[in-house]
């Protein structure tokens, strides 16, 4: 290389390397004046994310494995070059020429599959993007995408020519393939490509725990996220990691069913709005109107996002804002009132959960004579029809010989509170009843209801609880292990987000209908990624949905498998299920998993078989 | 505008009710208390017309320290300040002597509107309001459904019986006894809550004054089912069981 080549590659570096650290100072620096909730805490489970996610490029291919695979191509192909691109950067710069060593030559053959790899994937990725682009890239072919795809073409390809080339074409080839280097580190940014440098640290730092939305320091005055300086760290690196895949826009129920939330537009807004220096706008101003309460806490997009994006405690967080500030919607008002003063949400009184428990014939809890302490939440103390599921829980642990009792009181769990952003009902509730489950020496806990099982399972660890904490299906699915009946049903099963996707439950429901007779005809967005019924995150209370309802949509999913019969495990599921089909007027018949799996075990296929 | 509203601790009815050895009230000290509904209501009024004209609402309590917990409830929904007037035996005080307790604590706040719960959960007497406003020298109106503010008058309207309601126009200051129902309430909010854990909350001394009525005996209802098979012919039974439920008062 002359003399003047060095030169002119140094300060094309220098300039290079100006402009990218400009732009990266600017989010950075945005990142560390949030409030700090990076959490380095739990590493083994971080580095298995990270492995899985990162490395293996797990998430990306589960949902999508055409595009994923090509992405992990490209992915595998840019990892692969780093080496050579540090060895032809130093030559370039004058510094040290390792190009003429022979593990360089080996390597750079090597490099040859690679490069024919990245280009067949990012081939694929631009006829994709250019030609048939899915909604949820946007409406119109990002042109960035399209040039950032080309220079990444131009790289395998230069590389390839290098190869064969020799002399002045050589050279002019090498200008070409570092000049797109240089340019690519400037693009990178301002660009969705800056989820090539964030991404890894993002999803490092996501929480193990889908949904995982800490609690808020009182002590400390914190009462949510108000304005757009209030986002803490993790919330603004997310920001600026979203690669713009859409795949949490494909996945949310209130995007489907036609509502302004777009889980993917509120993660950009926030990018926005930092960029824009609205540090002082209200979130609420920032989002699209009223789309903070329009999302169920599925946690499907979340679920989803290949780069460690947390979406539900940005929700959360900007619900608390609003609530602490009395600007929760109106129906949520005298939610709030019922579970300060009656401790449940329908604000009625417990002498009906006494009806129920003398009823039913259950003990009180006693550590020294119960295994299980039986939960029975608000619908099992006011939900008759939910109360028919517990008493079919009963018989089948009497059954099965399991000692159980109640509590002789018990508050809603808080998830209503927490979900909602009203995190001072919330840890109420959540003191009270920990405190009070630990006191009756509980070890071991079942619920039917599986907003109760996140709740008591995870939240209430930061309460104290300890517990052990089992939704109906899984015990149930445990005790009935010997049952076999012959088929004579078929039924479709709706997973309940809090049972599927967040506990990941998804074989034992199906174990326990299998195992009673039933063949599970499967909805579309099942097991993991269930679609929801709409109930979660308040929204059960929502007294005019905008768009199609999405109990209705979900309805409409379940009824398209041919199943006359609906099964599903969590009582605000059946309760929006029922609704939409109270609606419509259809034939298909809503049952509770236990309730079935306990007629079918009592009639040994009599009862519900019909 | 300045608003005093009179808010009264009452029994949950969560609580377990247990009567005390005397046989007069419930026994105090293992019951749970919360504020009385139809106060809710009075608050919220009053939280409402503070927003609309501006001022500042005080809440006002009277009995034993416990109280205190109520009027917290009442500054972190967004009272301003609160007074408590203490007197333990205002627990079984009748309404004349808590009138006469709570009429003298707000007399020198000079205010120009007062309001309270139509009537209080336990007793349901429906009377401190009333009382209070001869005390004071106040007009009052009672069973409110609606306020309005304008020119130094307040003109209100009263549900009657029947589906009736009569408006009323009345100087201030003035006393009211509102209707539960009217307005939703708002919920305490977190920045409410700690908001009032820096209001004051100013402590005065009942006078002690002897009740004129006193509880004789207090007593859980009894409820009891009675089971009477009919019998005889189809006509017979039908005959029976319309005269049973004539006697019954069913039909």
């Amino acid at each position: 290389m002359s003399a003047l080549e060095v030169w002119t590659f140094r300060l094309l570096v220098v300039v290079a390397l100006a402009l990218f650290s400009v732009q990266m100072a600017t989010r950075l620096r945005l990142v560390a004046a949030g409030a700090q909730n990076l959490r380095w805490d739990r590493f083994p489970e971080r580095f298995r994310q990270f492995l899985v996610d990162v490395v293996f490029q797990a998430r990306v291919i589960r949902a999508k494995p055409w595009v994923g695979s090509a992405h992990l191509l490209v992915f595998w192909g840019f990892v692969a070059f780093a080496g050579f691109t540090a060895v032809e950067s130093l030559r370039g710069l004058g510094l040290l020429d390792l190009t003429e060593t022979h593990w360089f030559r080996s390597y750079r053959v090597a490099l040859a599959p690679f490069a024919v790899a990245v280009l067949a994937g990012i081939l694929f990725l631009l006829v994709r993007r250019g030609l048939f682009r899915p909604p949820a890239l946007g409406q119109t072919v990002s042109k960035e995408s399209i040039l950032i795809g080309v220079l990444i073409a131009t790289l395998m390809v230069t590389f390839l020519l290098d190869l064969r080339l020799e002399g002045g074409a050589e050279r002019v080839n090498w200008w070409v393939h570092m000049l797109v280097i240089l340019a690519f580190l400037v693009l990178i940014p301002d660009s969705k490509h800056l989820h090539l440098v964030l991404s890894p640290v993002t999803v490092f730092l996501k929480s193990p725990v889908l949904g995982d939305v800490p609690n808020l320091d009182f002590e400390r005055e914190e009462v949510g996220f108000e304005t757009v300086a209030d986002l803490p760290a993790k919330q603004r690196l997310d920001a600026f990691t979203c690669v713009e895949c859409g795949r949490c826009q494909e996945a949310c129920p209130a995007f489907a069913t036609g509502k302004l939330l777009n889980p993917k537009k509120l993660i950009l807004d926030a990018q926005r709005a930092m960029l824009g220096g609205q540090l002082d706008a209200k979130l609420v101003d920032v989002f699209d109107d009223g789309v903070l309460w329009q999302c169920t806490t599925c946690g499907a997009c979340e679920n989803q996002c290949p780069v460690g994006i947390e979406h539900v405690p940005l929700i959360i967080g900007s619900r608390r804002g609003l609530v602490s500030n009395g600007e929760a919607p109106d129906y949520l008002g005298p939610v709030f009132n019922n579970l300060e003063r009656r401790g449940n949400i329908w604000g009625l009184t417990y002498d009906q959960r006494d009806k129920f428990i003398a009823s039913a014939g259950v003990e009180t809890f006693d550590a020294s004579r119960h295994s299980y302490l039986v939960w029975l939440g608000c619908a099992g103390a006011f939900e008759a029809d939910y109360q028919k599921s517990l008493r079919a829980l009963f018989e089948i642990l009497h059954a099965n010989g399991v000692r159980f009792g109640v509590l002789a009181k018990e508050r809603c769990n808080g998830d209503p509170a927490k979900r909602t952003g009203n995190e001072y009902i919330f840890q109420e509730l959540a003191t009270q009843n920990a405190e009070e489950l630990r006191q009756a020496g509980a070890k071991k806990i079942v619920t039917s209801c599986p907003h109760c099982l996140k709740t008591l399972g995870q939240d209430y660890r930061r309460f104290g609880l300890d517990a052990e904490v089992v939704h109906s299906a899984v015990l149930v699915s445990e005790l009935t292990s010997h049952v076999h009946l012959a088929k004579d049903d078929e039924v479709t099963f709706h997973d309940p987000c809090y049972l599927g996707r967040y506990a990941g439950h998804t074989a034992e429901p199906r174990a326990l209908l299998h195992r009673v007779g039933a063949e599970v005809k499967e909805p579309v967005r099942n097991r993991d990624n269930p679609f929801c019924c709409g109930a979660g995150g308040g929204l059960l209370f929502e007294e005019h949905e905008s768009g199609k309802r999405i109990s209705q949509e979900r309805l409409d999913q379940l009824q398209a498998t041919g199943a006359r019969r609906v099964v599903t495990a969590c009582p605000f599921c059946s309760i929006m299920l029922k609704g939409a089909q109270a609606s419509t007027q259809s034939s298909t018949e809503m049952v509770d998993l236990i309730s079935y799996v306990n007629d079918k075990l009592r009639g040994e296929g009599r009862g519900a078989g019909g | 505008m300045k608003i005093a509203v009179c808010v009264k601790q009452v029994l949950s009815r969560e609580a377990t009710i247990r009567v005390n050895d005397q046989g007069t009230w419930v026994r105090d000290a293992d019951a749970q208390f919360e504020i009385n509904e139809p106060d809710q209501y009075a608050l919220e009024e009053a939280l409402r017309l503070k927003e609309q004209h501006g001022g500042e609402v005080i809440a006002v309590s009277a009995g034993p320290a416990r109280v205190t917990q109520v009027l917290r409830e009442a500054l972190a929904r967004g009272a301003d300040r609160a007074i408590h007037v203490g007197d333990d035996a205002l627990v079984e005080g009748d309404a004349f002597v808590v009138a006469a307790a709570l009429a003298e604590a707000i007399r020198p706040e000079g205010v120009d509107l007062i309001l309270t719960g139509l009537q209080s959960d336990d007793q349901g007497f429906g009377q401190v309001g009333v009382v209070m406003a001869e005390r004071l020298g106040m007009p009052h109106a009672t069973i409110i459904m609606d306020v309005s503010l304008a020119d130094g008058q307040v003109r209100v309207k009263r549900e009657l019986e029947g589906g009736w309601f009569q408006w009323v126009t009345l100087p201030l200051p003035t006393l009211l006894t509102i209707q539960s129902g009217i307005n939703q309430l708002r919920y305490a909010t977190l920045k409410g809550i700690m908001a009032a854990k820096k209001k004051e909350i100013r402590a005065v001394r009942a006078e002690g004054r002897a009740s004129e009525q006193r509880i004789a005996r207090l007593y859980v209802p009894e409820k009891s089912k009675q089971t009477r098979v009919l019998e005889g012919s189809a006509a017979e039974i039908a005959k029976e069981l319309v005269q049973a439920l004539r006697e019954a008062r069913v039909i």
